[in-house]
């Protein structure tokens, strides 16, 4: 294992800012893009960062997650970066900018991905509606205790060494100290410059992390479970979807949604009065704007193959629908039937860009059947 | 005085029954309402082809989960309704639906507009946190007394245009008149005539600006001025500005509610707009750092630039925003005071063409020939 | 002129027709202003969107000036009435929001009129100098 310890008297977060400072004035990246706090002192923004003394005003691992990392890279990188920027990631920002690299929505060479063992994230109205509380509340979770924790943070067992550059290690290890692990030779690279000291061994924090990991597992299967129940068949999926305006939020604040112009919001689905009247017709009445199940089914379709999980969506809901735990769900129900993991590889290829001649043979009704025409209803 | 029809019925119920009436007679072929779908009753709207759909139907309950005016506008802008269909909407989406007219994006024939004198509407966040029916009693007290409800959305308390311009049915909601068991339905057009037509209730003759609504009428500029110069949204300055869009997401949800706001994509989404490196650069040039995604606050003065003079105060925007910022009583103020420049109520007149469609050859005259002595 | 003087940034729209031709006028007859205005040329003055008044003054411009014929006059025919009701719209809109006016500027310039030029851009650079940079320079969460 390729780590290095750092001492992190005042906590992981003035160790990654001063690994910042320290790329940046040792030329090993150009810019930081990391969380701070906004003026307002009530929430969170990205701030690329060039001079070095801004890093003090930043806050690496904030308690909410108000763009997704992912998203502000996406924006950040979309037509390529100057120089390096080196990234301050949770987690699931890392799966996901790693998604939407696959996707080649984002070029990973110009990037440092730096990511940090996640404790969670609080939903993001309640942090707005009470910052001070909210501060409290990220003490606790980070602490162990996630019950201010956001639904999809609760059941989340990827909260560590995703596949960025350097990751730093925290749950398990003793306080005042961190690790940063190496996870690519780019990782490796910078740790060989920044002439950090091998880490002893990290068998603590392996341990803390699996047994975490077996915790939230555990928990995932059974919030699963339930709200598979809760959403079965289509009058409860419908159920849950009732108060859904079709604002469109949860699409653009999710990292994966990268287009410009979503297909639900393009021409294509543009009907005129005769189409409108006559699907009213058919059922006696419908709602407006119509096509609410087709646009959540249709995005789910379109981008839960690369579903990270990160829960930006339901953060964003106007209408409290736990939009993060059903598209989370169905994205480990079609991710696993590929044996994906989204984020889990830079050179895993996406499930629908490759194949295998002999897969999935169940899926296909068989050849030839016989059919009784005595047996048909008249 | 106009020709109005008093019904026998709570609003509620009159309504209900009218529009029950206008499917089953033939005279529309679907209506548009509020409705509550589901176990849980969600408002949501409904465009409804069977009188027994309507059951479940609330067309004057006092929430708005899209602006019906954007729900019209998104069905008649390939071509006009071929059959007669009846909405009920507040006057604010009225408003917004003329304004789309003018904007070349909806089209009214065939349409039978059926508008209330409107007490504001509860905010979307009132489904997560006890619901409506607690609150609909006082509601209507208070409009019973020309006062301004309590729990509205900010826009709504300080809303003045708030009996209908260009319905073709006014349904009277303020004032006593409309809690003593009956409701007066006001007739401005032949259409509206012509669809009450065999509906069962008294012919009279009513006027609307009865005591109550003047009285809210004032409170409501009471509110206005309030709402417009005493909050941290009047003339709040760069750094105001900063601070109220500090926690602002990008997520673009205030102009996919704004019935204005008709773009299918966004200027400020398109290519021209995309943050280059370049750009960044030429950011950082000046700063020591800079925010990503870059252009929030261009983002919302440029938005306000296109669409702002028509700014009906819906609060939509506001509403759906997942930070809270109040985006729709900043625009508002906006909006009135651009207004005021061109003499203007966005919605109001059918025949008056949009402020930045039109000019006159002398106007304005104190812009551009000012010289500062150097 | 010392090297941290404050230089001021002004953009200037400049209409094909009218005031272009002012602006090279004053060129070619030697009249002096400070070299502070970033001039684009558009074909006319109703090309400029409000938004990109907004936008320049956003990313950072110290004052924007939008120049074009006089109303009446315009090589288009109706073009500056229109830049004129933008315009209206846009002070209206600063105010509002209590930006002020001062950075932002609309003047009517005639082809023959190159010192006006020299007075406008002079007027405006001195004004910029007195209220200092835009701050929008260096804010970093726009």
């Amino acid at each position: 294992m390729n780590g290095a310890t750092v001492a992190a008297p005042e906590g992981v977060r003035e160790a990654i800012t001063d690994l910042l400072k320290r790329g940046l004035s040792e030329k090993l990246w150009d810019a930081a893009l990391v969380p701070a706090r906004v003026p307002a002192g009530d929430s969170f923004a990205w701030l690329l960062v060039r001079d070095g003394s801004v890093l003090d005003e930043t806050l690496p691992l904030p308690p909410v997650m108000a763009v997704q990392g992912a998203r502000a890279i996406y924006r950040l990188a979309r037509r390529g970066v100057t120089g390096k920027v080196a990234a301050v990631l949770r987690p699931c920002e890392v799966r996901a900018t790693i998604e939407l690299a696959k996707l080649k929505q984002v070029d990973l060479d110009g990037l440092v991905l730096i990511s940090v063992d996640c404790p969670g994230a609080l939903p993001l109205k309640a942090y707005l509606d009470d910052p001070q509380k909210g501060d409290a509340d990220f003490e606790k979770l980070c602490s162990g205790d996630d019950s201010a924790a956001r639904e999809v943070c609760k059941v989340c067992h990827l909260f560590s060494r995703p596949v960025s550059d350097l990751h730093f290690a925290t749950f398990g290890m003793d306080s005042g100290k961190s690790c940063v692990v190496a996870g690519s030779d780019q990782g490796r690279l910078l740790l060989e410059k920044l002439g950090m000291a091998k880490a002893g061994s990290l068998d603590k924090w392996e341990r803390a992390v699996a047994e975490r990991q077996e915790q939230k597992k555990q928990a995932r299967t059974k919030a699963q479970a339930t709200l598979s129940q809760d959403v079965a068949g289509a009058d409860k999926l419908l159920e849950t979807l009732s108060h859904c305006i079709n604002c469109h939020v949860c699409r653009s604040v999710c990292p994966i949604c990268y287009c410009r112009q979503c297909y639900f919001e393009s021409q294509a689905i543009l009907m005129p009065p005769e189409n409108i009247l006559e699907r009213a017709r058919r059922k006696g009445g419908m709602r407006l704007p119509t096509d609410t199940l087709l646009f959540h089914l249709g995005r789910m379709s379109h981008m839960s193959l690369s579903c990270v999980s990160c829960g930006a969506c339901e953060d964003a809901c106007p209408s409290a629908i736990p939009v993060a735990q059903l598209f989370s769900m169905v994205g480990d129900a079609t991710q696993s039937q590929f044996d994906y993991e989204a984020g889990r590889s830079v050179t895993e290829p996406l499930p629908t860009v490759t194949y295998k001649e002999d897969e999935l043979a169940g899926l296909v009704a068989p050849y030839t059947e016989t059919y009784d025409a005595r047996e048909a209803s008249p | 005085m106009t020709e109005a029809l008093k019904i026998t019925k709570t609003p509620d119920e009159a309504i209900r029954a009218l529009l029950a009436f206008l499917l089953e007679s033939g005279k529309a072929s679907a209506v548009l309402s509020l409705d509550r779908i589901g176990q849980d009753g969600a408002p949501i709207y409904s465009l409804i082809t069977e009188a027994k759909g309507l059951e479940s139907a609330a067309p004057l309950l006092p929430m708005m989960p899209s602006n019906a005016g954007k729900l019209l506008a998104e069905m008649t802008e390939l071509a006009p309704s071929p059959e007669p269909i009846a909405a009920v909407l507040k006057p604010c989406e009225l408003r917004a639906l003329v304004e789309l007219k003018k904007l070349n994006q909806a089209n009214l024939e065939n349409l039978l507009l059926i508008s209330t004198t409107c007490g504001g509407v509860f905010p979307l966040a009132i489904r997560n946190n006890g619901g409506i029916s607690e609150k609909l009693a006082p509601y209507r007290e208070a409009l019973a007394k020309g006062e301004v409800a309590d729990g509205i959305r900010p826009t709504c308390r300080a809303c003045e245009h708030f009996v209908p311009y260009n319905a073709d049915l006014t349904v009277a909601l303020v004032g006593g008149q409309a809690n003593d068991g009956t409701c007066t339905v006001l007739i401005n057009s032949s259409r509206g005539a012509e669809a009450l037509e065999g509906f069962e209730g008294e012919r009279t003759q009513a006027k609307l600006e009865s005591d109550a609504i003047e009285a809210l009428r004032a409170k409501r500029a009471e509110e206005a001025t309030k709402l417009f110069t005493a909050s941290d949204t009047a003339a709040p300055g760069l750094d105001g500005l900063i601070n109220i869009f500090g926690r602002c997401l990008a997520c673009r949800g205030c102009s996919n509610v704004c019935p204005i706001c008709y773009c299918e994509l966004c200027y400020f989404d398109s290519v021209v707009e995309d943050p280059t490196p370049s750009k960044y650069e030429a950011q950082l040039r000046h700063r020591k750092a800079t925010r990503v995604p870059p252009g929030t606050i261009a983002f919302h003065l440029g938005r306000m630039t296109h669409m702002v003079i028509s700014c009906v105060g819906c609060g939509m925007c506001a509403d759906v925003c997942p930070v809270g910022i109040p985006v729709a009583t900043l625009f508002s103020m906006v909006g009135k005071s651009a207004d005021k420049v061109f003499a203007y109520v966005p919605g109001k007149n059918l025949d008056e063409d949009l402020p930045l469609k039109k000019y006159e050859v002398d106007e304005l005259s104190h812009l551009g020939e000012e010289r500062i002595e150097s | 002129m010392s090297a941290d003087a404050f230089a001021p940034n002004i953009i200037g729209f400049f209409c094909n027709w009218c005031s272009y031709t002012a602006a090279d006028l004053a060129g070619v007859s030697r009249k002096k202003y400070p070299p502070t205005v970033r001039v684009i040329r558009v074909m006319c003055s109703s090309r400029v969107d409000p938004h990109m008044v907004v936008t320049a003054f956003v990313g950072g411009a110290d004052a924007v000036l939008v120049a074009g014929c006089h109303p009446g006059d315009c090589h288009y025919v109706t073009g500056n009435y229109r830049t004129r009701r933008r315009f209206a719209l846009l002070q209206s809109m600063f105010e509002s929001l209590g930006l002020g006016t001062e950075r932002i500027k609309l003047a009517w310039i005639g082809a023959s009129e190159g010192s006006i030029v020299a007075d406008v851009i002079g007027g405006l650079t001195e004004t910029v100098n007195r209220i200092g940079p835009n701050p929008t320079r260096q804010a970093m969460f726009l």
